[in-house]
């Protein structure tokens, strides 16, 4: 049994992918990856890195200009419908028929994946259930609001029971209680054997969720290893997570000695700095002096955000 | 058989069709509120006979040509293609599904003409295959645009294009009496067809028989389907 585990091909095996958009000439760039079987793989970078193109060429939306794909050894340029047959897919904009219901919507799609008509049923029932969803299942896919509409997408994704899950950003919208109804999913098939390759940038779903993720950064991967492997990179790197009553200019705040960068995200700023004495108080005088009224402050470890931000010197999200 | 919970591409478009209720009462009232007038004047018989192949033309190309472009920009029928279905298949069903759509649309109003112009049941199954002929060749060419499009506007344009020389030679209102290679080409179009078919339930004589008007269009029909159908990597590719 063992070794039948490990003769077996990988889940998912990508072989030096490059594809360039014409217009652009962004895409992504000699892009080598391996998912295993029951291994969650996340794939981070800021927008624009090539995510969602790597996505596309291993979803077969679009032909890589070089470079091959397998899943569970099938040549996915080659045999196209195998492959698909073989994925759940969850697409960055996800789209439905709005004028159906979100049940006949799953229906069709499950149906189009080859389940037979009891299963898809069943398996549905209980998607809709889990998701919290079956009290609307039944209304037009219209009135559906977007993180109804997300769910509704990855019911379709998991209903046949893949092999392979490609999840391009599949918390964004969600709820938190939708969240971690998702998490604790991806999860149990992971167990069960389901490999998935997850395009995020929410740091906290990678770093709970992924047994390795790789940074992509303008269409090339610049790092991978276990999320633990990766911030062992940074070390002698704090990030200080100031919450602050009002908005602040902090510009300026760059420019005190050892902070490498300021991210606001909400109420919060937070600063990427240098492990060195006295830099929280640097930093809280800096906050003070441009008029910032501090409500809470944490000196946390770092995270993979900040891994990117030493690999590349830039941030993942938004930057101000 | 399911529509609520549809387990095919055409089902899934047959319970659109009939769910969105509103628009399900005027694409039954449009082709009743064009056609029905037309039968029951005194216009010429070639001139109604003509205003019903266009109403049948328009219906068909701008129908499958616009609604797939939405589908299209919309990205769910990229979405429907990453399913292990054959593309080939899907445009297929897509064809299918929208012409038969499309003659039930028309149906009530030829029924009325029927009633309104009495003729041989046979020649009214002639004319009614005609006009599905018609409405077959005129999604071909709304699909095939779609492979082009990236807008609704767009189908406009390029319908207006394709169909404006092959109304011509259909002889609906000019060329109603081609010879040399107008003439050949005319046989070659299933509107054509439609027409002469019309024309005789509008009891004008054409040299067109009965049995040209079940064969022929079908023939050419089957091949146009064919040669549409081969278009689907194309057609249901991410546009980039």
């Amino acid at each position: 049994m063992r070794s039948e585990t490990e003769n077996a091909p990988p889940a998912l095996e990508a072989k030096n992918i490059s594809r360039l958009y014409k217009s652009s000439r962004r895409g992504v760039s000699d892009v080598s990856l391996r998912v295993e079987r029951g291994e969650v793989f996340g794939l981070m970078g800021p927008n624009g890195s090539g995510k969602s193109t790597l996505l596309r060429v291993l979803s077969t939306a679009i032909a890589p200009d070089s470079g091959s794909f397998f899943v569970g050894g099938v040549d996915g340029l080659k045999e196209k419908r195998e492959v698909r047959a073989r994925m759940g897919l969850m697409v960055d904009r996800p789209t439905h028929y709005d004028d159906l219901t979100g049940r006949a919507n799953a229906y069709f799609f499950a149906r189009a994946y080859g389940m037979e008509e009891a299963k898809a049923e069943g398996a549905l029932a209980e998607l809709f259930e889990y998701f919290d969803l079956a009290e609307y299942a039944d209304d037009r896919v219209k009135t559906y609001s977007y993180g109804m509409g997300k769910k509704l997408a990855l019911i379709e994704a998991l209903a046949h029971g893949p092999e392979v899950l490609l999840l391009d950003e599949p918390s964004l919208g969600l709820d938190y209680t939708s969240q971690l109804a998702y998490q604790s999913r991806i999860r149990d098939l992971a167990a069960s054997g389901v490999a998935v390759l997850l395009a995020s940038n929410q740091v906290d779903e990678v770093e709970a969720l992924c047994d390795r993720s790789a940074f992509l950064h303008r269409g090339e991967v610049v790092a991978e290893g276990t999320p633990e492997e990766l911030i062992s990179r940074v070390e002698g790197v704090r990030r200080i997570v100031a919450t602050l009553r009002n908005p602040v200019e902090y510009g300026s705040l760059a420019e005190v000695g050892g902070v490498e960068r300021v991210v606001p995200e909400g109420r919060d700023l937070i600063f990427h700095c240098e492990e060195r004495p006295g830099i929280v108080a640097d930093v809280v005088g800096g906050i003070v002096r441009s008029g910032g009224d501090i409500v809470n402050l944490s000196v946390q470890r770092p995270n993979l955000e900040d891994v990117f931000v030493k690999l590349t010197g830039e941030a993942l999200r938004d930057e101000v | 058989m399911r529509f609520d919970l549809p387990d095919a591409y055409w089902k899934k478009d047959v319970a659109l069709f009939f769910g969105r209720k509103f628009a399900l009462i005027l694409k039954l009232l449009y082709p009743m509120a064009i056609i029905v007038p037309v039968a029951a004047s005194g216009i010429p018989a070639k001139y109604a006979a003509a205003i019903i192949g266009i109403v049948a033309v328009m219906a068909g190309t701008f129908g499958a040509g616009e609604s797939l472009t939405i589908d299209l920009n919309d990205g769910i029928l990229v979405r429907v293609a990453l399913t292990p279905l054959s593309p080939y298949r899907i445009v297929f069903e897509v064809l299918a599904v929208n012409a038969i759509l499309d003659l039930i649309q028309l149906l009530p109003a030829l029924l009325i003409v029927y009633l309104l112009h009495p003729v041989s049941p046979l020649w009214m199954l002639a004319a009614t295959l005609a006009v599905f002929a018609t409405l077959v060749a005129a999604n071909c060419i709304g699909i095939f645009i779609a492979n082009f499009t990236s807008s609704p506007a767009d189908v406009l344009l390029y319908a207006a294009a394709i169909l404006f020389p092959l109304i011509y030679l259909s002889g609906f209102f000019r060329n109603q009496h081609p010879t040399g290679i107008l003439q050949t080409l005319r046989g070659f179009i299933p509107f054509a067809y439609t027409d002469d078919a019309l024309k005789t339930v509008f009891g004008l004589t054409t040299g067109t028989t009965l049995l040209e008007i079940l064969v022929y269009p079908t023939i050419i029909c089957a091949v146009i389907a064919g040669a549409v159908c081969l278009t689907a990597p194309r057609l249901l590719s991410q546009r980039l």
